[in-house]
């Protein structure tokens, strides 16, 4: 599992290379505007243990900020799965809070809590809380007949019940749902240090972006895919044990 | 079907390709040319809209469209993909490129004086000497001109950053509105107006800190072409800089102020109109800063300092001689 991701990074980063140097020799085109074979790789070598660490420093966050996204949706959709005003309300609330573009809310964000960990935090976890609580409310809204008729018509069915046998029922989607919201926790909190944070590898993007310097850019990339390759890899094998266990017991 | 998959993939790949080479083809085989800006419509490219709304490239057979730049547009890339004939760019861009072996030149040098300056509250205040910064708090973006300029003027000064505290500048103001910055980068003919509006409001008077005061002269915009379009359309250049020149010197004559004013106002709708005329007054001092000031006219001994102080910074790895690459424009 975890190798199959790794090396479809590889072929789809090496895809991406492979068009940008097609591009690049086909229209004799500097190192300016896409850098060569040797300009990448002196820069690899030069700002790799640096965004290593900036990579480190912002998977860190954003899993943390994953972590309370998933928590918080999974009780919140719980609670929010019957179709009653307060389920409705919270679909609306997410619908809207989804639409607002992060950089329109962000000031909000650094005057409440500065530029530092928490908003970096606040942001990443704001990217992916909604569509995971979206997720969590479709999953735990829909009855899966089969086997809740059975506990309903002998009258033990509890909400605890419910929400057990819709998770267990779900596991995958809900797994593959959970995989990739590491990928909008990873972007929420590159976005935040893009904008305003003074760590991690949205802010080394941003510098990069001001010397106008591809090979950066291109050097930070790979770095923020092999990590996410990795921890997305690593979330499924952990999806994949908890569905062993439960299914034993 | 992964034939057809791989087929289909093959052609839009290469319709892409064709589609990037017939860009560059419309762009420099005719007379018609894309001006790609460094910034968003404001008072600090007054002179370029100008030129463009009373029809000075027109009345020289030019079909010129003049494209709002930003932070995520770089003109001489465009100019080497063919998306843009001339440009706007800033000196450190231009010797990066250079760097890079980017076939850029330099036609024009719009800036004589940079206007990225540093904001600060004169009451609590006075920074006359670059040595007054000490222990100040001084805001600086990591990777932007306003570094690599403060770190110039402080090895100048011999000042180190333990001397300092360094604050890293965002887009908002907010830090610098709580006092937690004392001295803020600002371009003095955009932002600057807002900010002292803003401060004034409250009470609060404001100065700048000018680096080139301190002998730091760091140039700013100037206008760009490829060498491939000044090889072989060198006509077409010279119609384009005599008409942009025009347009700038029109655009600075005071007795214009109320026309220009009025062209601004169609392109920036959001500035209000006091803070709009303030920033054109400060744009005409910072083009076109003494009344025998000819607007484009290039400071090579400002350009080689740029230059040297990049590769004393090791923003670049080797010279690039600048000079070479800039055309003076009369």
């Amino acid at each position: 599992m975890l190798h199959r991701r790794i090396y479809q990074f590889f072929i789809i980063y090496l895809l991406g290379l492979l068009v940008l140097f097609s591009v690049k020799y086909l229209l004799d085109l500097s190192d300016y505007v896409i850098p060569g074979l040797e300009d990448l790789a002196q820069t690899f070598r030069t700002v790799f243990l640096r965004y290593v660490s900036d990579v480190v420093d912002t998977i860190s966050v954003a899993v943390i900020g994953q972590v309370i996204s998933v928590f918080m949706a999974i009780v919140v959709g719980v609670l929010g799965r019957q179709t009653t005003w307060f389920g409705s309300f919270i679909k609306v609330a997410a619908y809207n809070v989804q639409a607002y573009p992060i950089v329109a809310i962000a000031p909000i964000i650094f005057i409440l809590f500065g530029d530092g960990f928490l908003s970096r935090l606040l942001i990443a976890a704001m990217i992916c809380y909604f569509p995971i609580l979206l997720s969590v409310i479709s999953i735990m809204s829909e009855p899966v007949h089969d086997i809740e008729h059975f506990y309903r018509v002998t009258g033990r069915m509890r909400w605890q019940l419910e929400v057990k046998i819709r998770a267990f029922e779900n596991l995958n989607k809900l797994t593959t749902v959970i995989s990739g919201s590491a990928t909008l926790a990873m972007a929420g909190t590159i976005v935040a240090e893009f904008i305003a944070a003074n760590a991690g590898i949205g802010y080394s993007i941003r510098i990069a972006l001001y010397q106008s310097d591809l090979a950066k850019i291109l050097t930070a990339l790979f770095l923020i895919g092999i990590t996410l390759s990795v921890y997305q890899g690593l979330l499924e094998i952990a999806g994949y044990l908890v569905k062993k266990g439960w299914a034993s017991h | 079907m992964n034939r057809h998959i791989k087929k289909i993939s093959v052609f839009l790949f290469l319709f892409s390709i064709c589609f990037s080479l017939s860009g560059i083809r419309v762009s420099e085989a005719s007379e018609t040319a894309v001006y790609r800006l460094k910034w968003l419509f404001n008072a600090s490219v007054i002179g370029d809209i100008y030129a463009d709304v009373h029809g000075h490239f027109k009345a020289r057979g030019l079909d010129v469209t003049v494209k709002e730049g930003g932070p995520e547009r770089d003109a001489i890339r465009e100019l080497e993909l063919g998306y843009a004939a001339f440009g706007v760019a800033s000196a450190d861009q231009v010797i990066r490129a250079l760097a890079k072996g980017s076939p850029v030149v330099v036609i024009a040098q719009l800036f004589q004086i940079n206007p990225l300056q540093w904001i600060y509250r004169s009451e609590n205040l006075d920074v006359t000497r670059v040595e007054d910064l000490k222990g100040k708090v001084v805001g600086i973006t990591f990777g932007g001109n306003d570094e690599t300029i403060m770190r110039t003027l402080m090895a100048k000064a011999g000042l180190t950053e333990k001397d300092i505290s360094v604050f890293s500048v965002r887009y908002d103001y907010t830090p610098f509105y709580q006092k937690r910055v004392d001295v803020w980068p600002v371009y003095r003919n955009s932002q600057a107006p807002i900010l002292e509006k803003k401060l004034g409001d409250l009470g609060e008077s404001v100065a700048y800190f000018n680096p080139a005061a301190h002998g730091v002269k760091f140039v700013a915009n100037s206008v760009v072409t490829s060498k491939r379009m000044m090889e072989e359309q060198a006509d077409v250049v010279k119609n384009f800089t005599s008409a942009l020149l025009q347009g700038w010197e029109e655009a600075l004559e005071l007795e214009n102020e109320e026309d220009v004013l009025k062209t601004l106002r169609q392109f920036d709708k959001d500035t209000p109109p006091d803070i709009m005329r303030k920033q054109l007054v400060i744009t005409r001092s910072l083009i076109k800063p003494f009344k025998d000031t000819r607007i484009g006219m290039i400071d090579l001994e400002a350009w080689q300092q740029t230059e040297k102080i990049m590769l004393e910074q090791n923003q670049i790895p080797s010279p690039v001689a600048v000079e070479k690459v800039i055309r003076k424009p009369f």
